[in-house]
């Protein structure tokens, strides 16, 4: 004890100036140079180390590094530890360890930490993106500039960067489409106001699967709506977003029958909503699909017999002015007929079918509308033409079967008369 | 030259013309809407607005036919060779005694065919003849249900239209078939008259085609001119038996509607009354 107490003023003042010199010591050679050390070497342009069998570019452009956001930094700012053989030797510095952007941009980090490529990175994904995959390394720019990567005019170019190549989108099955190509035709694209990130989000850009997701199943509503508001609403409320929003994965979003990337104009021919579509591909891939039909117990005569009835078939044949699916039964507002909003309510179906057909008659709400003839319907009307098809059927095979048979044996009796 | 039989006046000819083209158009028109993916369908469906037209040109079509068969009861009640056509339209017991032998010729029972005395419209012309008439009627009414949907809707539940929906459908099946294997073999693939019987362009029949298909009728034109030849003097037959008539409306100058009219009145008198030379 006496020893110690003795001493304790030396310990006090060797504890206090030690690691000050220590401290200097390491750092005097970057931190308080104007980086001018460190650019000496790193300048040229043809410096270069070989790590994992390739050779990197240690090159760090002093002009590109002074116009850029973190200009006035010095690089140890950001180097904090820099220890490796080749800066040993020169006394310099130590430690090969990234970067890390999140000392400063704690907000940015934590949601990157939390977003897909971080969760990637640490399952080992090597090409998984980091800060500056998108920000850049030493040239980073602040997003409002035109010239930033993560300007709103670039982002689809750095995210392109990797997801517009062919082996990286079949090696992380992100969809067989090119993302980057089918957004550039879509009408989004066209903009230039919407981009990758307007969906994706930046930072906290999830996985699909991820219910936090701006992309998952049952966000798509709100994440389109955040530009289409009035549309969501109407949506929403819908049959289709009703379910949606239970998480039902048949549901249709807006995706289903609008498409991803690539959204088209409703006048672009393209487009699953064109009128030219909607009847034939995109309210069918689900109201004729086996599955879903099942599942939900709703036949799929309803689409066949829209394909058999005249607005069907004129449609088919190209006609815009018959009625499609969304003539009658509304868009994003589909209700279904039980329900007194409903377009195709026993109500207001009179005033549907008078939307074209002006006049339009009591009797055009009442019977069944999506008939499918067959004498074993339930509807009065299936039965009747059900039987009228059979009797007509039974008539022409009888009476044209009949006359063919006479005219063979006449042609046949009279040609072997008239043989020379 | 071959003595030569009216068969068809100009004024059935045109009737016929006129009712070839709007079946055919009336056909293709409709069909063309059932089968809108058929690959004879993409004239009409590759058009900006085809599908528009065609239902356009099968009401037009629909409208002219109907038109035509007001025209030809018409013609039937008010000219003589109408009242005739109808006397001679309507079947008996000696068509079903045709149809028997016929088929006894061609199942070769009678052996060597027997010769078959018809009359002026044999049982095959008249099954198709009251064939078209009910077809025209069927079609008509359920064509006009379908076009005037909305007025008829005022009166009749739904499922009525839905009902003459199929008929018309069916029925213009039957229609184009029974064209097809009942009309176009007698007048185009029947042995006798291959490749063509011409009377639809002509009018006439010759001899040798009266023989086979009217040969009833053809005992009757000739008893009946062998009778005008022994009555002397009862008519007498200037200019070799022909009549030429003689029409004011020749006199006028220019073009005129009467005078057009009277030129194919003259044409359609002077065949009808042609007994061949």
């Amino acid at each position: 004890m006496k020893w110690r107490a003795r001493g304790s003023k030396v310990w006090v003042v060797l504890w206090g100036i030690i690691p000050l010199f220590l401290f200097l010591g390491l750092t005097a050679g970057v931190a308080w140079s104007d980086n001018s050390l460190c650019l000496g070497c790193h300048q040229d342009e043809s410096l270069k180390k070989d790590a994992r069998g390739k050779s990197i570019s240690l090159f760090v452009s002093e002009a590109g590094f002074k116009n850029s956001i973190h200009g006035k930094l010095s690089c140890s700012n950001c180097h904090t530890r820099i220890k490796d053989d080749a800066h040993a030797e020169g006394g310099k510095k130590a430690a090969d360890k990234s970067v890390n952007c999140g000392a400063c941009h704690k907000e940015a980090d934590k949601e990157y930490q939390q977003g897909l490529h971080a969760k990637m990175i640490m399952k080992g994904t090597e090409r998984a993106a980091n800060c500056f995959d998108c920000h850049g390394k030493h040239n980073i720019l602040p997003s409002k500039n035109p010239k930033s990567m993560t300007h709103v005019s670039n982002i689809a170019r750095t995210c392109n960067r990797c997801h517009s190549n062919v082996a990286f989108v079949k090696h992380h099955a992100l969809g067989a489409a090119i993302p980057g190509e089918e957004f550039k035709k879509s009408v989004h694209g066209k903009t230039g106001e919407v981009t990758c990130t307007s969906c994706h989000g930046s930072h906290s850009l999830r996985s699909l699967i991820d219910p936090k997701s701006t992309i998952f199943r049952s966000n798509i509503p709100q994440t389109c709506g955040s530009c289409h508001p009035d549309i969501t609403k109407q949506f929403i409320e819908s049959i289709h977003g009703e379910l949606a929003a239970r998480g039902r994965a048949d549901s249709p979003t807006c995706t289903t029958c609008h498409g991803i990337h690539g959204i088209k104009a409703k006048v672009d021919p393209d487009s699953p909503v064109n009128e030219r579509r909607i009847a034939l591909t995109t309210c069918p891939q689900c109201h004729a699909a086996e599955r879903i039909s099942k599942e939900y117990g709703i036949t799929k005569g309803y689409v066949k017999s829209y394909r058999d009835s005249f607005h069907g078939l004129s449609y088919r044949g190209g006609d815009t002015y018959s009625a499609n699916c969304a003539s009658c039964h509304g868009i994003h507002d589909i209700q279904p007929s039980s329900d007194p909003k409903s377009m195709i309510h026993k109500d207001n179906l009179q005033k549907t079918c008078g939307n074209c057909h002006p006049g339009a008659s009591e009797n055009f709400a009442k019977g069944k509308m999506h008939t499918v003839a067959s004498i074993t319907g339930e509807d009065f009307g299936e039965k009747v033409v059900g039987w009228v098809r059979i009797v007509y059927i039974i008539l022409i095979v009888m009476v044209i079967g009949g006359l063919t048979f006479f005219n063979f044996t006449d042609w046949l009796r009279k040609t072997i008369d008239h043989r020379p | 030259m071959t003595k030569k039989y009216l068969r068809m006046t100009l004024n059935e000819r045109a009737q016929h013309l006129n009712l070839a083209i709007n079946f055919t158009i009336l056909v293709i028109t409709g069909f063309a809407l059932k089968y809108p993916e058929a690959f004879w369908v993409s004239p009409i469906t590759d058009v900006p607005l085809g599908m528009t037209f065609r239902g356009f040109l099968h009401r037009l079509c629909g409208v002219a036919t109907v038109t035509l068969g007001g025209y030809h009861i018409l013609y039937l009640i008010f000219t003589e060779r109408g009242r005739g056509i109808i006397k001679d339209m309507i079947p008996g017991l000696k068509d079903a005694k045709d149809l028997w032998e016929t088929l006894k010729n061609n199942f070769f029972i009678n052996r060597p065919a027997k010769m078959i005395k018809m009359p002026r419209f044999n049982f095959r012309e008249k099954l198709e003849y009251l064939g078209l008439i009910w077809g025209t009627i069927v079609m008509t009414v359920t064509g006009f249900i379908l076009w005037f949907k909305t007025e008829w809707l005022m009166y009749f539940p739904m499922w009525t239209y839905d009902v003459a929906r199929a008929i018309h459908f069916y029925e213009a099946i039957l229609a184009t078939l029974t064209i097809i294997v009942w009309h176009l073999y007698a007048v185009v693939w029947n042995p006798d008259v291959y490749p063509m019987s011409w009377a639809w362009i002509t009018g006439n029949l010759t001899e040798h085609e009266m023989e086979l298909e009217h040969g009833l009728e053809l005992e009757k034109i000739k008893a009946a001119e062998k009778g005008k030849l022994m009555e002397f003097g009862e008519a007498a037959e200037v200019g070799g038996g022909r009549v030429y008539p003689i029409h004011r409306e020749r006199e006028e100058k220019g073009f005129s509607i009467r005078r057009l009219y009277g030129t194919v009145k003259d044409l359609n008198e002077t065949i009808k009354n042609w007994k061949g030379e």
